[in-house]
């Protein structure tokens, strides 16, 4: 008996003593909050951190019932969400982590420097299917469609700026990586993708959108067209957290290191740069 | 007494297991059945009108006729080479080969069978997709690889479940065939796979359920475009590849997670179907 209550007694204090922070939403942040939480954790050994991505909108609804301390999300804050903050007395603020560039890539030997946003539109709801439509110098052959899978963040993004709320042809193919796109454009000619910037090697060619490289700058100054801030939101109805385990966690993700590691996850860091 | 008290533990242990699987599959389909009600009641006959599969645009359309067409078609593609040419394996490894020989191959088979199909979608990815480049042909991941990667996959499996039933024929039917003057090709043919018919069938339907319950391979080689093809080079997305690619992220009680769920029921429908088709013909043919 005097066994039982003893590691009754040590499991409660265990439980006690590390803290826990749980971070839920967007699928795009994901990779990011994974990077920032395995560094996180090696200065703080002590902390606990549960992390889910389901999605920017079950992240913004974890944080109105308080079943999240930070909600990751790949999108700004929808009307429903704003007036529901005014009903129920709560203020979310966002902090933007990093920016998320997509890059249009083609091969090396496709004879093609840009593209207009129109162009790729029309390339993925299915109007021009020919290489010789975007542009009579190229050869008429069939445009082979890579796209991401609709799980993956980098096809929000891509839907919402390109596509213009039309729907992709049926026969575009839905890939489930990345790296995957990348090594079809590195070997087949006629092949068109969009990736996340960071992912982009010298192998395959990066096309202009109306004249405009998706270099960092241009992104981080918003001039190129198919990018998106990313953030986190946190409740601060109370006040911004001045101490604790959800300000150590900005603090760190804000840090040089964090914001290096938004770079590794293939995203472009917000500062520093 | 104490024997009596050994014995019935015993028999309640083989019970409990026995219970446990069965009670398992009857949550299965629940569980499946359940999940999918939502879809059914919401999207009614769309499924299986629509052809169109788009679960997360702003007004989502989830036509599965395509997805199931698809499968329906690399089924049925991939069954019509598998079985002639397992058939004719068989056939000589009954017929003609020696002990030795019959050994060698039936381990290479199993070998083989053994492959992972995950190994098999990237040795077509790596190895197959970029022949077809240098013919020219710029799809690089299509119906017909998709196909051939169902067909090394379920190639053994079919051999090993047809030499089974030619083997288990009565030897002394054989044997007076051949001593009637009927030579061996003749006696295989004719007489060994009438005899061996119900098992035969049976091997069919069993290869044709493991093809199109097939995952891995289609996900990495099929192209995941949900349409209906036109050509082999074209891409192909089977509703296994749909529920594999799109189950991991989508939101939780959503249409879409239901509709998922839905083609998984389609899925199970059709396995189930043949495994109650397989077991008629047993009974059927075994008279």
């Amino acid at each position: 008996m005097k066994k039982v209550l003893l590691l009754l007694i040590v499991f409660i204090t265990s439980f006690g003593i590390s803290s826990t922070l749980v971070i839920k939403g967007s699928n795009t942040v994901f990779p990011i909050a994974q990077l920032w939480i395995e560094e996180f954790k090696k200065i703080h050994p002590d902390v606990e951190v549960t992390l889910e991505g389901a999605g920017s909108s079950t992240g913004i609804a974890a944080l109105f019932n308080g079943t999240t301390d930070i909600a990751n999300a790949s999108r700004w804050l929808k009307n429903e969400e704003i007036q529901k903050m005014h009903e129920v007395g709560k203020y979310f603020i966002p902090i933007v982590i990093g920016y998320d560039g997509i890059a249009i890539i083609v091969n090396k030997n496709l004879n093609i420097e840009q593209i207009s946003i129109e162009t790729l539109s029309k390339i993925y709801t299915g109007k021009i299917r020919y290489w010789n439509q975007v542009d009579p110098n190229l050869p008429k052959k069939q445009i082979l469609v890579y796209s991401r899978n609709t799980a993956s963040g980098t096809y929000e993004t891509f839907e919402k700026k390109v596509l213009n709320e039309e729907n992709m042809a049926p026969w575009v193919r839905m890939v489930e990586s990345t790296q995957f796109e990348i090594q079809t454009i590195e070997q087949n000619p006629y092949a068109i993708a969009y990736v996340g910037v960071g992912y982009v090697t010298e192998k395959v060619k990066v096309l202009k959108i109306d004249g405009i490289l998706p270099t960092k700058e241009n992104i981080l100054t918003g001039k190129y067209p198919i990018s998106r801030p990313l953030f986190m939101f946190i409740d601060a109805t109370n006040g911004y957290p001045e101490s604790g385990l959800i300000k150590n966690y900005i603090t760190f993700g804000l840090s040089k290191r964090g914001q290096e590691l938004v770079e590794k996850a293939g995203y472009v860091a917000a500062y520093g740069f | 007494m104490l024997r009596n008290i050994k014995y019935f533990f015993q028999m309640l242990l083989i019970f409990i297991f026995a219970l446990t699987s069965i009670v398992a599959l009857f949550f299965l389909i629940f569980f499946i059945l359940k999940e999918s009600f939502p879809a059914i009641k919401e999207l009614g006959k769309e499924p299986f009108t629509n052809i169109y599969w788009y679960p997360t645009s702003r007004k989502p359309e989830f036509g599965m006729l395509a997805m199931i067409i698809d499968s329906l078609l690399l089924t049925g593609f991939s069954a019509t080479f598998v079985i002639p040419i397992g058939y004719f394996i068989s056939f000589y490894l009954h017929t003609y080969s020696n002990p030795k020989e019959k050994k060698y191959i039936k381990s290479i088979i199993e070998i083989l069978s053994g492959v992972p199909s995950v190994i098999i979608g990237m040795f077509i990815l790596i190895y197959i997709s970029p022949l077809l480049l240098k013919l020219e042909i710029w799809s690089t991941e299509n119906f017909l690889l998709a196909s051939i990667g169902l067909m090394i996959l379920s190639l053994p499996y079919t051999i090993s479940l047809m030499t089974e039933s030619l083997d288990s024929v009565d030897k002394s039917l054989e044997e007076s065939s051949l001593a009637l003057g009927v030579n061996k090709y003749k006696t295989t043919l004719k007489v060994t796979t009438k005899a061996a018919i119900s098992g035969i069938l049976n091997s069919i339907i069993l290869t044709i359920n493991r093809i199109i319950g097939e995952t891995m391979v289609v996900l990495l080689v099929a192209g995941g475009a949900a349409m209906i093809p036109s050509s082999i080079f074209d891409p192909v997305k089977p509703l296994t590849a749909a529920i594999a690619s799109e189950m991991g992220e989508v939101e939780l009680g959503s249409l879409h997670y239901h509709a998922l769920f839905l083609a998984g029921l389609i899925l199970l429908f059709i396995s189930m179907v043949l495994t109650v088709l397989s077991k008629r013909f047993t009974r059927r043919w075994k008279r």
